[in-house]
């Protein structure tokens, strides 16, 4: 009887308070060390029927960033917000360091878990393949930088060495049998005309064709039905021999010339519109929306111009201290006015991702504008105006 | 339930034990690595980023802005020379980390994320979002916005923020402007009852157009921070004591009224 209130009025009356504040002070500790661990119960995700995408925009697409969710509910809230606005594509990153955390031994948990959503919400899947486990990348002995004596932490997540293109290729043939018949399109490496997606090495498209064809043929044979991107390139004027990249119509140029057109189906492109609208002209020296229409000059001129180009990542940014960013006005109307002009003029591309839906946690930085929900699912105003873009699929301002 | 203490020989247990734990801290006290210098390099080194007016600019090589009034504010209140370091805005937490610079002090939100990294100081400024009306109208508070009409920047936090409230609120007009001069120009000529913008549009704003007043209560805040390196603990203690007693004496908003 703990807190039988006789036990108070008794040690009162024998006159020693102290001893009656003593007992209780440690029922209390005692009361609150039982009840800690009691809290309430984190938010699951809730069975739902299976849903479809009502929209009027099938370019819409959205970039998400679900691998790292550690709660499987804000997967699910996720995918929901994304079938609410009307796009019924999503890309998604399926990190190899994740998936085959140890050689030959898969954990797809996350990936089945990301996959079910989707499938519930009746969006599709893009998925996009790279991050090198620590176990096919070289020793820190065998390269020149980094700290010896740790596994892998010589190199980045992005080396790859081109006697482990196998492993990755078998990577890709594992996935693409996994999910055969779920997800019918996967996007071989990022950007790698960038040093830093290429393991901080001087880029190679001779050594990407090579990776790109081992994945290819790879995943044909394990389901022929797929459909095999080419790496998206990052926009980007870098010169040869830069030690940051290569420009991105040059790498291009040198991937065919180095082979790549029979091993990929279609091209996964990233174009961003930075500070000029839309309909801006493209030029070889200058960065925006329309550099797309450049890619595809160069596609059309190797003889595939039946090829379709994804625009996996695209979008305008509006932080006030970014230099290559546009005001929230700018950022709404270019967006929405980006799909009109792509659906008019663009019929070889297929889907217009935006880059990002949230993310996990904000950056409190200019990478938070480009998402179109706070980490907390609070919709931001593009948000509300895509979502009503896509319902009404005309464009409309306030 | 009846508690005794413990018995004569578990408190003198006890007591030893904490005489060998307070003998423990002094010994590592006494042992400790010798204490950085507050400034190893003699100056000041405060990092700033001159592409954010009217924070941080940068006039043919020439910096000025807020920041840099409160950097040269700072110094002179710590006694020792400032050296003004511009770095690009993606590069500021880099060079705290790598020595480069001693503070940062460049319109800095604080960020959570990087509390394990950096050690923020009292913020100096609160850029959150304000509502900009009459002062006589009696519109203190968005609670007070029912039944109003408010004037937004389009696709702002502003935007985002009076949306979030028209959920509360039974009725809230909002009308969305090109930009937050165009949202404050629409309370002004009676359009809209208030405004709701960041606390540095509505400042700027208001230096030309008195008659309107920013509401006494923020609606978000949004402050910015001076950041240091956690291994110099002694220079944020002295950072920081210097903003509050700047903010306690009037020169930090004679600071941020030459700007703002």
């Amino acid at each position: 009887m703990i807190f039988s209130p006789r036990t108070w009025r008794d040690t009162r009356i024998a006159g020693r308070p102290w001893q009656c504040w003593r007992d209780w002070l440690l029922r209390v500790a005692i009361l609150i060390v039982v009840i800690s661990p009691l809290r309430a119960a984190p938010p699951r995700p809730v069975a739902t029927p299976p849903q479809t995408v009502q929209t009027t925009q099938p370019l819409l697409c959205m970039h998400t960033r679900l691998i790292d969710e550690v709660d499987e509910w804000k997967i699910q809230r996720s995918l929901q917000l994304v079938r609410e606005l009307g796009a019924a594509t999503i890309v998604e990153f399926f990190p190899w360091a994740y998936l085959e955390p140890e050689e030959g031994h898969f954990d797809w948990r996350q990936a089945d878990r990301i996959v079910a959503h989707a499938e519930a919400q009746g969006i599709r899947v893009i998925a996009r393949l790279g991050l090198v486990p620590a176990w096919a990348r070289p020793s820190p002995q065998d390269t020149l930088f980094g700290p010896a004596g740790e596994e892998g932490r010589g190199t980045t997540l992005n080396y790859l060495q081109t006697e482990r293109f196998p492993d990755f290729a078998r990577f890709v043939a594992a996935f693409v049998s996994r999910y055969a018949g779920r997800i019918d399109q996967v996007i071989i490496w990022n950007e790698p005309n960038l040093t830093f997606e290429w393991g901080y090495r001087m880029v190679s498209p001779a050594d990407y064709v090579e990776l790109l064809r081992q994945s290819y043929l790879a995943a044909k044979a394990a389901s022929p039905d797929v459909r095999v991107l080419a790496a998206p390139l990052a926009p980007t004027l870098e010169v040869e021999g830069s030690p940051w990249g290569l420009d991105d119509l040059v790498f291009l140029e040198q991937m065919y010339a180095a082979g790549a057109a029979p091993y990929f189906d279609a091209l996964a492109v990233h174009t961003y519109g930075f500070t000029e609208p839309p309909e801006a002209e493209p030029g070889e020296d200058r960065l925006n929306f329309r550099r797309v229409e450049l890619i595809r000059a160069i596609m059309v001129a190797h003889g595939d111009a039946d090829k379709p180009i994804a625009i996996t990542e695209t979008g305008w940014n509006d932080h006030p201290r970014w230099t290559k960013a546009v005001s929230p006005a700018e950022r709404i109307d270019y967006t929405l006015a980006g799909y009109e002009y792509a659906e008019n003029q663009w019929p070889y591309v297929d889907v217009l991702c935006q880059w990002v839906l949230r993310y996990p946690a904000p950056t409190l930085s200019y990478p938070d504008n480009f998402t179109f929900l706070t980490s907390d699912f609070r919709p931001r105003p593009i948000y509300t105006y895509l979502q009503a873009y896509a319902r009404r699929g005309e464009l409309t301002r306030p | 339930m009846r508690l005794r203490l413990p018995s004569r020989r578990a408190r003198l247990g006890i007591g030893l034990g904490l005489l060998a734990v307070a003998a423990g801290v002094m010994l590592a006290y006494l042992l400790r690595a010798p204490e950085r210098p507050m400034l190893p390099y003699g100056a000041l080194r405060v990092g700033i980023d001159p592409s954010y007016p009217p924070f941080g600019l940068d006039f043919d090589g020439e910096l000025s802005g807020l920041d840099i009034d409160l950097a040269t504010a700072l110094a002179g209140r710590l006694d020792v020379p400032l050296r003004l370091v511009p770095l690009g805005y993606d590069g500021l937490y880099d060079a705290l980390k790598a020595d480069q610079v001693d503070v940062l002090l460049s319109a800095l939100r604080v960020d959570p994320g990087r509390m394990g990294d950096v050690h923020y100081t009292t913020g100096y400024f609160d850029a959150g979002q304000v509502l900009v009306r009459p002062p006589e109208s009696g519109l203190d508070e968005m609670s007070a916005m029912d039944g109003r009409v408010i004037g937004v920047e389009f696709g702002s936090e502003g935007d985002q923020t009076a949306r979030a409230w028209q959920r509360r609120l039974r009725v809230l007009d909002i009308r969305p402007f090109e930009t937050a001069s165009a949202a404050l120009e629409a309370v002004h000529s009676g359009q809209a009852d208030a405004a709701l913008v960041d606390a540095i549009a509505a400042r700027l704003w208001l230096r030309d157009h008195p008659g309107l007043a920013i509401a006494p209560e923020y609606v978000t805040h949004d402050p910015y921070a001076a950041a240091v390196r956690p291994d110099n603990p002694r220079l944020w203690e002295a950072i920081d004591a210097a903003i509050q007693a700047m903010h306690a004496d009037g020169t930090l908003e004679t600071i941020l009224s030459r700007w703002l």
